[in-house]
């Protein structure tokens, strides 16, 4: 197979996505008070009305409605005024009542976008020319959202003494219906997306938007979130659509780009051998990096959509939806948008820090406490923290502060965190007692730099013949005759001074 | 001497509350009444003469510790087998449910009880609610007490047979087309059909969720009226999110003048060609009736009544074909033994679970729910059904209530209506009711001249104007009373005097 950026060159690809997302912040699921839960015992959770028996009836979970209405605002879709639930019927077991409730052509939220900015090395899989892109190479990406919509979620099955876990020769099935009628929203997008990289960066923000709204935990390796991915290609400046195919069990942003990046080139292959594509559900296989069919469609499901007699029209007032929006948080780009503003954070640096909610809180609260280091906090979070594993926002801001004021360098804070990490110490407390301190007094200092130009004659020399670079190695010499006391950047200072003077 | 059967609710409920008898004396005579009678009538599937006994024991252990009591303390009460009851079977009169015991009680079943009723047991019913004659149940049929060789009308025709012969004081029964109101005509009780949302579904196995519709039988209106308070107090069940805060209290003002009220009639009705000419002449006399105690009688439309039944069997189907996916035998109900796949599974417990009207309904339901043919029939249906409600609204601008048949015959004789379509049409005068939601009753007006079956007159009111629906029904019951044409409270004459004696 070619590869991608080879492929990309003579076909378009066009993505769409469908991404599930449970709404595990809630106590109850959809329909009915059960608890929401992810590790109780099989069939714990569970209750007349999500085990469909006879007679039950559904009552809608306002705060589902509330979560959705969120989302819908979030990504800047119309939310709609009034919207169904609609019955969708299939038999089988993991559904009790052998339909789902899901929404019909009108859901809560419709045509919304979000905006992707595609930046660095994930640029350049969208060839030249095919998008405007600035200097450096990164693009913005318009990406329509078609819906949003509100259903249950099925119950899990499990099949035992058949092949690799499917029904088909499997002596047993097991059913646990904790997870039957779990509240879940189901995005779908236009196909709008491109490349690889476009739509993995489209699950990333969608993940971070989710998290900042707070409407679920968003785990793509639990199956709290989920992403289905259609594809087609077609010949580069040709309008009409090819025959997609589409990618299940995709369970990290890493899958969902490689499995497509392979469906592209999978198809451009089958294409340019003068084969066929046929539309059909995939499985991607990660460990042998390859996507395999799972079934082909050969005709349309029939699900019998209707509207759910159960449930009255659902007509959600201004009121209602007001108040959703003022329960809206800073999402992720704004709050990007403040740091660079305020604190003159680099843009990429900005944007990881406010991706997280729980890593845009940590930050905040440690450039609360070290108003004067902020950027040098936002470099830490960027670069060091990610390493360790229980740090404290205040032990954050310390260190930052000692930074700053070049009182450590950066592999002596990395030296730092890793005693602090887990711990109540103060790593201004540690830098003293071990003595890492470095000292910032230039008359100490001009003695070590004196001494050391005295004996470095070769590299002075080479200094003044014209390399530059040799300083460094000067550096290196004065950081060793002070045992590690020394400012490097006083001794650059110092050293650069008196090498041309 | 008194007899159960003699007595009125709210005699009942007194003679307890007065200690003229116990709760347990009451229950006893209603079990003794059900031996005397179940063999000729067989109106129950099940009588839960423990939880009776046990209930009644209750009642009479409240009264020595000087509590209040219920509005319905100590009155023996059937439900309809689509109900839950725990402690009882729930089968809807189906092999598929032949020993499903019931795991949480009905919101109308637990009011009923609130009230301080007796639960004396479980009717008989057509399978699933598919049907107009109780025939279609997988058990067994139920014979009318008026005569023991006609049909008692369905779907709810054990309980209507029930509270004919004596058995109990009331029941209740569901109506998505007619199912109360038709076998309350054919067995000369009261029934009605409140609007929908009046009272809850939770816990009433589902047919046509848009359409299905709890309410009560009782040999009199005031009794339905007293049943009618018990089911909607609590107001809106939290459970049943389509039901509605609405609770009068049906009783107070039941008596006054409806002098200066209008009803109004549909001449074109009345001129159908099934209409039986004792069907028409029970019409007339409630007319009379009306008439006599000063309701003014007015002619109004409901110009798209002919397409009723048409968009019914098609909401109708279309729902029952999606309420009753879940019986494939996986979690509860009958599972076919030894099957090799699933799918096997599923199809041979519903091919052998259901009888066959319940499979004709769910085939027919499949089908009008499929691409391409919704758009040609569920739509329309929906169409027809905006403007029927159109045509009430309309029609109840100029009057208070209508009046028309019941259904266009007495009670036919087993066996005599065994073409499905033919059934369907006797839902003619019902089911434009279920399609628009408001709230209907039928009245017992006399005994046919052809047959010597009973006739009823139907009103039908303003959607949540059920209370004064049951007013003009009781100045209907009270004309009739006054003509000697049909005496309120009493049972079927074979069944008079078969047990249940109360001091």
């Amino acid at each position: 197979m070619r590869k991608l950026n080879e492929v990309l060159r003579d076909w378009e690809a066009v993505i769409g996505l469908e991404v599930h997302t449970e709404l595990t912040t809630l106590e109850t699921k959809m329909f009915c008070d059960c608890r929401l839960s992810h590790d109780d015992e099989p069939n714990t959770n569970v209750c007349p009305v999500c085990l469909g028996m006879p007679g039950a009836l559904p009552v809608p979970n306002r705060k589902a409605i509330e979560s959705i209405v969120m989302a819908g605002l979030a990504t800047n879709c119309q939310i709609q005024p009034r919207s169904y639930f609609y019955r969708k019927h299939y038999f089988y077991p993991d559904m009790s009542k052998n339909y789902q409730t899901t929404q019909g052509p009108v859901a809560f939220c419709m045509y919304g976008h979000l905006d992707l900015e595609v930046t660095g090395q994930g640029a350049r899989e969208r060839p030249d020319g095919t998008v405007d892109k600035d200097k450096d190479g990164s693009y913005v990406a318009p990406i329509r959202i078609l819906r949003i919509h509100m259903e249950e979620d099925a119950a899990k099955m499990v099949h035992l003494g058949g092949g690799e876990g499917r029904i088909g020769g499997a002596s047993e099935s097991l059913i646990d219906y904790n997870r039957c009628g779990t509240p879940l929203i189901e995005l779908v997008t236009e196909p709008d997306l491109r490349t690889p990289e476009e739509a993995r960066l489209f699950m990333e923000k969608l993940r971070q938007t989710f998290l900042t709204l707070g409407i679920s935990d968003c785990s793509l390796e639990n199956g709290s979130m989920r992403c289905d991915g259609n594809v087609s290609i077609r010949r580069r400046g040709t309008k009409e659509f090819g025959t997609k195919t589409e990618m299940k069990n995709i369970n990290s942003f890493k899958s969902l780009h490689d499995a497509l990046e392979y469906e592209i080139c999978r198809q451009a292959e089958v294409l340019e051998e003068g084969g066929i594509v046929y539309q059909e559900t995939r499985h991607w296989e990660p460990s042998k990096r390859r996507t395999v069919v799972m079934r082909v469609k050969e005709t349309a499901d029939d699900y019998r959509m209707y509207p759910d007699p159960d449930l009255a029209p659902f007509d959600l007032s201004n009121e209602f939806v007001e108040r959703c929006r003022a329960r809206v948080p800073e999402l992720p780009d704004a709050k990007r948008d403040r740091y660079v503003k305020t604190y003159g954070l680099k843009r990429t640096d900005a944007a990881q820090i406010a991706g997280d909610p729980a890593v845009s809180r940590f930050f905040e609260e440690a450039a609360e406490a070290a108003p004067k280091a902020v950027a040098t906090v936002a470099n830490v979070m960027v670069n060091l923290v990610p390493a360790t594993k229980a740090l404290l926002a205040w032990q954050v801001a310390s260190l930052s502060s000692l930074l700053a004021q070049d009182a450590i360098t950066f592999a002596q804070a990395r030296e730092v965190l890793e005693v602090v990490d887990g711990t109540e110490l103060d790593p201004q407390k540690v830098v003293d007692e071990r003595g890492m301190r470095q000292s910032t007094d230039t008359d100490a200092l001009s003695a070590t730099v004196d001494e050391v130009l005295g004996r470095c004659v070769d590299q002075v020399r080479q200094y003044r013949e014209g390399n530059k670079k040799v300083v460094g190695f000067l550096v290196g010499q004065c950081m060793k005759a002070s045992r590690g006391t020394g400012n490097p950047k006083l001794f650059n200072q110092l050293l650069r001074e008196r090498l041309e003077a | 001497m008194d007899t159960l059967s003699s007595m009125s609710a709210a005699r009942i409920a007194a003679g307890v509350a007065s200690g003229e008898f116990s709760a347990t004396q009451v229950a006893e005579a209603s079990l003794a009444a059900i031996e005397a009678s179940e063999g000729e009538v067989r109106a129950f599937l099940q009588v839960s003469a423990d939880l009776a006994l046990a209930s009644a024991k209750r009642t009479d252990e409240r009264r020595a510790a000087g509590e209040q009591l219920g509005p319905l303390a100590g009155v023996p009460v059937a439900f309809k087998d689509n109900m839950h009851l725990v402690g009882t079977r729930t089968t809807c009169a189906s092999r598929m449910l032949e020993n499903y015991e019931s795991v949480f009680t009905a919101t109308c079943v637990q009011r009923m009880l609130d009230a301080g009723a007796t639960p004396m047991g479980k009717t008989n019913m057509d399978e699933f609610a598919f049907g107009s004659s109780t025939e279609s149940s997988a058990f067994h049929r139920t014979n009318n007490p008026w005569d023991t060789g006609r049909v008692p009308g369905g779907s709810s025709g054990g309980s209507a047979a029930a509270v004919a012969a004596g058995e109990v004081t009331i029941s209740l029964g569901s109506d998505t087309g007619g199912s109360i109101r038709q076998p309350a005509c054919f067995c000369g009780v009261v029934g009605m059909k409140p609007t929908y949302g009046a009272v809850s579904r939770y816990g009433v196995v589902a047919f046509g969720s848009s359409l299905d519709q709890v309410g009560p039988f009782g040999r009199c209106v005031q009794d339905v009226a007293l049943a009618m308070n018990a089911l909607v107090a609590g107001g809106r069940d939290s459970l049943d999110s389509t039901s509605q805060d609405v609770r009068p209290d049906f009783l107070e003002g039941l008596d006054d003048s409806v002098e200066g009220m209008r009803v109004g009639v549909i001449p074109a009705l009345m001129e159908h060609e099934g209409l039986t000419a004792e069907v028409r002449e029970g019409l007339q006399a409630a007319r009379t009736a009306l008439e006599a105690r000063g309701v003014q009688i007015v002619e109004v439309e409901l110009p798209n009544m002919a397409s009723a039944i048409a968009a019914y069997y098609v909401i109708g189907p279309s729902e029952a074909f999606s309420n009753l996916a879940r019986f494939d035998g996986v979690r509860f109900g009958y599972q076919e033994p030894n099957c090799a796949t699933l799918a096997e599974q599923t199809a041979l417990s519903r091919a052998h679970g259901f009888g066959s009207e319940a499979k004709r309904r769910q085939m027919l339901g499949a089908y009008l729910l499929a691409a391409g043919v919704y758009d040609k029939y569920y739509y329309p249906a929906q169409q027809v059904r905006t403007l029927i409600t159109q045509d009430y609204r309309n029609a109840f601008e100029r009057c208070d209530a209508i009046m028309l048949p019941a259904a266009p015959t007495c009670a036919w004789r087993f066996g005599e209506v065994s073409d499905p379509t033919q059934m369907y049409a006797s839902d003619l005068f019902t089911i434009s009711n279920n399609i628009a939601g408001n709230g209907g009753v039928s009245v017992p007006v006399g005994l046919g001249s052809q047959t010597g079956m009973p006739v009823a007159a139907q009103l039908q009111g303003p959607a949540f104007q059920d209370k004064k629906l049951l007013r003009v029904a009781r100045a209907l019951e009270l004309g009739i009373e006054e003509a000697k044409l049909h005496r309120p409270g009493t049972v079927a004459p074979a069944f008079a005097k078969k047990g249940g004696d109360l001091a």
